[in-house]
């Protein structure tokens, strides 16, 4: 924790301590220096950080598709705290705000950022993805635009949670779900938990979601997934599976998410989708894939891509705040913040299984 | 001596490189009082059309003049020149309520088995999907709607508009097609791919704004992204991949900026090995296109006010004929600087 420091307004300041990736596998407490508060910018004391699939795969390779770290940075984004000072400009926000932190930085003057698709911004600045750090530390200092109020009855760790819920709200969003579109959900892991939370809170009538790992299916369960079905990382077992995903939705299938991101998961979500249907591709498996794409458009079987999520933040507060969504029962193992721990909680998430949203208390 | 058919003759298309005709003396019949009777007169030939094996009428491309009209026909009259929308779908199902009537599953569509198609003197069609021509637009144009929907469909679709820049891959009939359809769109800047040299220049006549010559190569991709770039100016918005194989999806997905999206119009292959999940991240959409629906209207209006000149893509005529109608379908298969081909009855 940091050394030093008590907050009685002396001079001595307490030095601000992050959790910074090294090497590969090798986590690091040491001291994070913040920049000047901006006049735009709050000081975010952080409460609760949840550590993301990027993340552990950041610390097992140090590289992330084509984001490659090349000096020490400071890991996770999925986070949430107290406000500390405001920037002189700031109005909104007040020392003492419990607030969710949206980790991404656009330049807001590029044609994707006029467009609203700021997302998609090439010069984006997000929370631990190199070279920018992350927020798994005491404090960050951040915009204060992108830091939102918590409603009373929300707490910290789901104002933490609203990040990785975005994934799930911008696909749900980007793939029209409604009350009438019946859901399919490939992988029950974090985000096809989210993916499957946010479309039940968009009306989804029926949601089938399958996996191949059955303590994930029997959290969906208890999530409320309509109908759950095992099924193999076999390729071969597609016609089948699809065969037991139409029979269990009753209906056509309206919408599929593919939340792993494999051959196997993809040519299934194509196959098994109706036509004029959409399949969302939301999981990053593997970058290229081999699938039967055209027997899929020529049924105009949509693929729709997700990167990240927009504007999501109030929605997904309100969401929690309404209880239409209920995130706690993903938040599995919680830890502190101490070398110990850090190291720890990331070889749970590593281990997946029956880890779903590994929590860091600050 | 030429073997002139009379009647009603309809050709019969044995396998692929052969076929045969057969004269019925009877006339077409009747089905409902909604049908007209329609005497082809023009009728394209359609990539489509040379892949059948069962022994069954082939050709879906046509237009002809109203023979005959059923009791309850109102709008149209014997003597009106029409083009004809080929597939008949269901009236019940969920995809004609909710407009998407081509994704019926019980469509019967000319030339697609088991319905017999339209290479005939005479056939009884639906009179709601038999469209009149303005006196100034020909049969061969009206046959020519057939394909130009396609492309039509295909630009709503990916949302063409002003704003749109296209890159298009295949100047085949498909993507040629395509090209004149988004152009019609307002696209601002049209920039067409092929491995064909010649196949290009056709597209250019027709008012491509650039073109770039490809390979087949997967290997070529990233160059040719690099190509395509340079060419296009600024980003690439749609690209329509109107052959539908690894090389050109992938050059598709590579190309295309990020929110932008990829058409796949061409039936290449069914499998492909392509750099989905690096698109989907960059949210690049993939839209697919069957067929088309309620295209008719707009085809002829793009064609009678000249938005839209198709006449430069029929290259090739045959006659109803034995021996023309073997000619014609080697021809068309054979690709090459054969367009469209046409048959005038």
């Amino acid at each position: 924790m940091g050394k030093g420091g008590k907050s009685d307004g002396s001079n001595v300041e307490e030095e601000n301590m992050a959790a910074w990736l090294v090497a590969i596998n090798t986590l690091k407490i040491q001291p994070f220096n913040l920049p000047p508060l901006g006049p735009h910018d709050v000081k975010v004391r952080m409460k609760a950080v949840g550590i993301c699939g990027s993340d552990v795969h950041y610390l097992k390779t140090l590289r992330c598709a084509d984001f490659i770290v090349k000096e020490p940075m400071v890991i996770g984004h999925e986070c949430a705290g107290v406000i500390e000072e405001v920037g002189s400009e700031v109005k909104d926000l007040v020392a003492g705000d419990r607030v969710a932190l949206e980790p991404g930085i656009s330049c807001w003057r590029c044609t994707h950022c006029k467009q609203g698709r700021y997302n998609l911004c090439p010069d984006m600045k997000f929370f631990a993805t190199p070279p920018v750090h992350g927020s798994l530390a005491n404090q960050v200092v951040h915009p204060a635009d992108l830091c939102f109020k918590l409603p009373d009855n929300v707490s910290l760790e789901e104002g933490a949670m609203c990040e990785p819920l975005s994934v799930g709200v911008h696909a749900c969003r980007r793939a029209d779900i409604g009350p009438e579109t019946n859901v399919l959900v490939m992988g029950a892991g974090p985000i096809g938990l989210v993916t499957m939370l946010a479309a039940r809170a968009f009306g989804a009538p029926r949601i089938v979601i399958v996996d191949v790992e059955d303590s994930r299916l029997s959290v969906a369960k208890e999530l409320a997934a309509d109908e759950i079905i095992k099924v193999s990382t076999n390729i071969q077992d597609v016609d089948e599976e699809v065969g037991l995903i139409q029979k269990a939705m009753g209906g056509g299938v309206d919408v599929s998410f593919d939340c792993a991101g494999f051959n196997k998961t993809m040519t299934t979500a194509l196959t098994a989708t109706r036509p004029g249907g959409k399949v969302c591709l939301v999981g990053m498996g593997h970058h290229e894939m081999t699938v039967p794409l055209t027997p899929a458009a020529a049924r105009e079987v949509d693929v729709v891509g997700i990167f990240r999520y927009k504007n999501t933040w109030p929605l997904c507060l309100e969401f929690l705040r309404s209880g239409k969504i209920d995130v706690k029962p993903l938040i599995t193992h919680r830890f502190g913040f101490s070398q110990k721990e850090v190291e720890e909680a990331f070889e749970t998430s590593a281990r997946g299984g029956n880890a779903i949203k590994v929590m860091f208390n600050l | 001596m030429e073997t002139k058919f009379k009647n009603n003759t309809i050709y019969y298309h044995r396998n692929p490189t052969s076929g045969t005709s057969m004269e019925i003396n009877s006339e077409a019949k009747w089905k409902r009082p909604n049908d007209v009777k329609v005497q082809i007169k023009a009728l394209g030939i359609c990539g489509s059309d040379v892949d059948h094996f069962k022994p069954m009428v082939i050709g879906h491309e046509c237009a002809g003049i109203i023979k005959d009209i059923g009791s309850n026909v109102k709008s149209l009259a014997v003597g009106d020149r029409v083009a004809l929308e080929p597939g008949i779908s269901c009236q019940t199902c969920n995809f004609r309520k909710n407009g998407t009537y081509n994704l019926c599953r019980k469509m019967k569509f000319f030339g697609s088995p088991p319905t017999n198609g339209s290479l005939a003197n005479q056939v009884v069609h639906p009179a709601n999907l038999v469209f009149k021509l303005p006196d100034s637009m020909s049969l061969e144009e009206g046959a020519m709607c057939e394909p130009l929907s396609v492309g039509v469909h295909a630009c709503r679709r990916a949302g063409v508009n002003p704003d749109t820049r296209v890159l298009i891959f295949g100047a085949g009939p498909i993507g040629l097609v395509t090209m004149l359809a988004a152009r019609a769109f307002g696209a601002p800047r049209i920039v067409t791919a092929d491995v064909d040299h010649y196949r290009l220049s056709i597209a250019k006549d027709l008012d491509a704004d650039d073109t770039v010559q490809a390979s087949t190569n997967i290997q070529d991709v990233g160059e040719e992204v690099l190509n395509i770039h340079k060419v296009m100016g600024e980003s690439v918005d749609i690209s329509f991949d109107c052959v539908g194989f690894d090389k050109t999806m992938s050059t598709a997905l590579t190309a295309t900026r990020a929110g932008g999206k990829v058409c796949l119009v061409g039936l290449g292959q069914s499998q492909m090995t392509i750099p989905l999940v690096a698109a989907a991240a960059r949210e690049v959409d993939v839209i697919g296109i069957f067929r088309y629906r309620n295209t008719w209207p707009l085809c002829i209006e793009l064609l009678r006010t000249g938005k839209i000149d198709v006449k430069p893509l029929i290259t090739h005529r045959y006659k109803f004929t034995q021996e023309d109608v073997e000619k014609a379908f080697e021809t068309s298969a054979n690709g090459g600087n054969a367009i469209k081909v046409m048959f005038n009855l």
